[in-house]
């Protein structure tokens, strides 16, 4: 406490009726805190529920009898729950072989797009080359231009190379957003990292490839797994593209299998809400297990050695 | 050092390889082409009817000589189908053959992507009893045939006939009895009278378009440059729906925001008696709700002053061009639409489709007695754009929904129905326009 405070806090003991007021607006301040807490309470409750009950009504109609789904109540607890559903995708879709192929697809774009990105990101902040501030916003521009108008020339290209029905065609397909967005995110986290630490390094015997794998990497943790999250995500989610590019079962991801359950103006709602339950689990998963890395990864980036 | 030269030499290369590049890219594409015969059949709504036209797929490519490694065969949800198609042709690797719904042949065919299969229709022509004219219009050009017809089905009044039955009342005649009989025996707001399709959705433009039929509304004469949208039959279909839906409140509120789906969704969760769409409803109850299966017939649609007339939706195979195996991709829509073969998926899908050919409708499947307007549908009804012929213009007018436009115009801004359908005329006779000029 400073002493102009402690004199002033005397200075309001001393004089009768001023000790109360102060309590007045102490007491006042107290609640209308508590007002605005409680306001942020429901507003966050109000957001938790915009979330998970849309989570919570896929899973309830997985369980739902086609009657119950399309019954006048809207039920929100299933009456006679059944795993019906989940065994009609098992039954009627090579639902296993889909999930494989999406996980080959999500895994080996999510990798490459890190190596290809570390290695870009640090070229364009840390090398001097003609052109790179250039090639830096060119990456922007890439990232921004919409799927949709690239579908029917990537598809074109794709044809032409004889990638198409392919995973690995997909896979690369993928390297074509994933790359720009994860070396514009690495650039901007590269640039904050001391560049002391990586002469330092050098000095110490390092090379350019040593220094980064060494010291800037590790020190880019938390931005190396939003990276990696979101390649992973993305690949997995993704449907134009793979819907386009692949036509058999030996290439189709989880979200073009799910869209059979789609058929004119009829929607197999449980057998579609089961499938995007089972599709979701393992980038829950994957949230999971990385949030603990960024919770990590910043808190080392927070405390001075 | 970068000279004026060095710059003009870099530019010029650049240039030419953008101008260059997609037609590279397409050639190659074509170039690059699998010898594989690549089979994209969109999803059926029974899974046993995919698994049924697959198996007679690999039954007749393994009696053409053709081996497994060689066909590419895919199923692809409905929904789904087009994007992949519109993208499969502009890098110029279309599928060899795929199945698509009315006036996509005449479209694809002014792009010059089909084969020619006269052949084949002719053949189809002589067999039982040949195909409906409805069918045939749809595939020819000029006397030659550029799909081959697969199925066609109506669009009858798919009703609640234990609800009928239970109040005693006869299925309504006429657009007026039809009035009289929803407002009786509606519950609202458990259970209203009829389901439109009224949302900015094709189910919405087809819906209309039928009604506008029977009160003497049509879109184009059958020159296709005459368009006629304007005129009081149009006017009197418009001013009953909405009636139906402000006065007699015997349509859902919710229906202006539906899509192609919430007449069905609608109809599945009994909200409503009646609904105006193809059997996809009905075909689908047949495994989700046996009950309300039982319980549905597909009647006539009512009448109105111009009397009563059906849409009919059609589906044709239709056959692309840099074919590696033309004549056997030919064999195979051939062999699906012989007519043992057809029985056998037609009868599978449990009504969703009936087949093109005018005598094969004699069988216990089709004498069922929910069936037994079927006939009668097929035989009065007609295309979206009837008189005229399904062309890209009028596949314009559905793809823009001129007509659900013009509904909403009424419903949601309440617009005299008169200057809504002015409004619409104007839209459609510009379409109709740019094609005549193109």
């Amino acid at each position: 406490m400073t002493p102009s405070m402690t004199t002033s806090r005397r200075a309001l003991q001393t004089i009768p009726g001023q000790w109360g007021k102060s309590k007045k607006v102490t007491l006042s301040m107290t609640s209308s805190r508590r007002m605005l807490k409680g306001l942020g309470n429901v507003v966050l409750v109000l957001m938790l529920l915009w979330t998970a009950i849309p989570f919570y009504w896929m899973i309830a109609t997985s369980l739902k009898h086609d009657k119950e789904i399309y019954g006048y109540e809207a039920t929100l607890i299933p009456q006679q729950p059944t795993l019906d559903n989940y065994a009609t995708v098992f039954r009627e879709t090579p639902y296993l072989l889909f999930m494989r192929n999406s996980i080959v697809v999500a895994v080996s774009s999510t990798v490459l797009s890190m190596i290809i990105a570390c290695l870009g990101a640090y070229a364009i902040a840390r090398l001097n080359f003609p052109g790179r501030a250039f090639l830096a916003r060119s990456l922007v521009f890439t990232y921004l231009v919409p799927t949709s108008l690239l579908f029917i020339p990537m598809f074109a290209l794709m044809s032409a190379l004889r990638l198409t029905d392919s995973l690995h065609g997909l896979t690369i397909a993928y390297l074509g957003f994933d790359v720009p967005f994860c070396t514009w995110l690495l650039m901007g986290y590269f640039k904050s990292v001391p560049v002391e630490l990586e002469e330092a390094a050098l000095v110490d015997g390092c090379n350019r490839v040593t220094a980064l794998v060494r010291v800037v990497l590790p020190l880019a943790l938390p931005a190396l797994v939003v990276v990696t999250f979101f390649s992973f995500t993305h690949a997995w989610n993704e449907f134009l593209y793979a819907h386009v590019f692949t036509s058999t079962n030996s290439a189709r991801t989880v979200t073009t299998g799910l869209a059979n359950f789609m058929s004119q103006d009829v929607f197999f709602w449980g057998p579609l809400m089961a499938s995007t339950i089972m599709s979701a689990l393992p980038p829950v998963v994957m949230f999971l297990v990385l949030q603990r890395w960024v919770v990590q990864g910043l808190t080392l980036g927070g405390v001075k050695g | 050092m970068l000279t004026r030269r060095d710059v003009l030499q870099r530019a010029g290369t650049a240039t030419a390889l953008a101008t260059t590049a997609s037609w590279w890219l397409v050639r190659r594409a074509h170039a690059a082409r699998d010898k594989k015969l690549t089979v994209w059949n969109p999803a059926a709504l029974a899974p046993q009817v995919d698994k049924i036209m697959q198996e007679q797929c690999y039954a007749y490519l393994k009696q053409a000589g053709i081996k497994e490694s060689e066909i590419d065969y895919s199923v692809i949800g409905g929904p789904q189908l087009l994007p992949k198609l519109v993208a499969s042709l502009e890098a110029g690797n279309p599928p060899d053959i795929t199945r698509l719904g009315s006036g996509y042949v005449q479209l694809y065919r002014s792009q010059g992507h089909l084969l020619e299969v006269t052949d084949i229709v002719d053949k189809m022509q002589k067999a039982q009893g040949g195909l409906f004219p409805i069918s045939l219009g749809t595939v020819l050009h000029q006397g030659k045939a550029y799909g081959v017809p697969q199925s066609v089905s109506p669009w009858p009044l798919v009703t609640r006939m234990d609800i009928l039955e239970a109040a005693k009342v006869d299925p309504p005649k006429t657009w007026d009895e039809f009035i009289e009989v929803c407002k009786k025996l509606q519950k609202p707001p458990r259970l209203t009278g009829f389901g439109p399709c009224l949302g900015l959705e094709s189910d919405t433009d087809n819906n209309v378009m039928n009604m506008m039929w029977c009160y003497g509304g049509k879109l184009v004469e059958a020159d296709n440059k005459t368009v006629v949208l304007h005129s009081k039959g149009t006017i009197a279909a418009v001013q009953l729906i909405a009636d139906m839906f402000n006065k007699h409140k015997i349509i859902p509120k919710g229906s202006i925001a539906w899509d192609n789906t919430g007449n069905n969704k609608a109809y599945q969760s009994r909200q409503v008696i009646f609904v105006l769409n193809p059997t996809s409803i009905y075909a689908h109850l047949a495994d989700s709700d046996k009950e309300l299966y039982n319980v549905t017939g597909l009647l006539p649609i009512p009448a109105g002053p111009a009397g009563a007339i059906e849409e009919i939706t059609t589906a044709e195979w239709l056959l692309f061009k840099h074919n590696p195996y033309p004549e056997v991709a030919k064999g195979l829509a051939e062999y699906w639409m012989a007519p043992e073969n057809l029985r056998v998926m037609i009868e599978e899908g449990d009504g969703r489709w009936g087949p093109p050919y005018t005598g094969m409708y004699d069988s216990e499947f089709w004498k069922r007695s929910v069936f037994q307007h079927w006939r009668t549908m097929l035989e009065r009804g007609q295309l979206f754009s009837s008189p005229g012929t399904t062309n890209a213009a009028s596949g314009e007018v559905i793809a823009t929904h001129v007509i659900a436009r013009m509904m909403h115009r009424v419903l949601v801004e309440s617009w005299e129905a008169e200057k809504a359908v002015e409004e619409a005329h104007k839209k459609v006779a510009e379409i109709y326009a740019r094609y005549q000029e193109a």
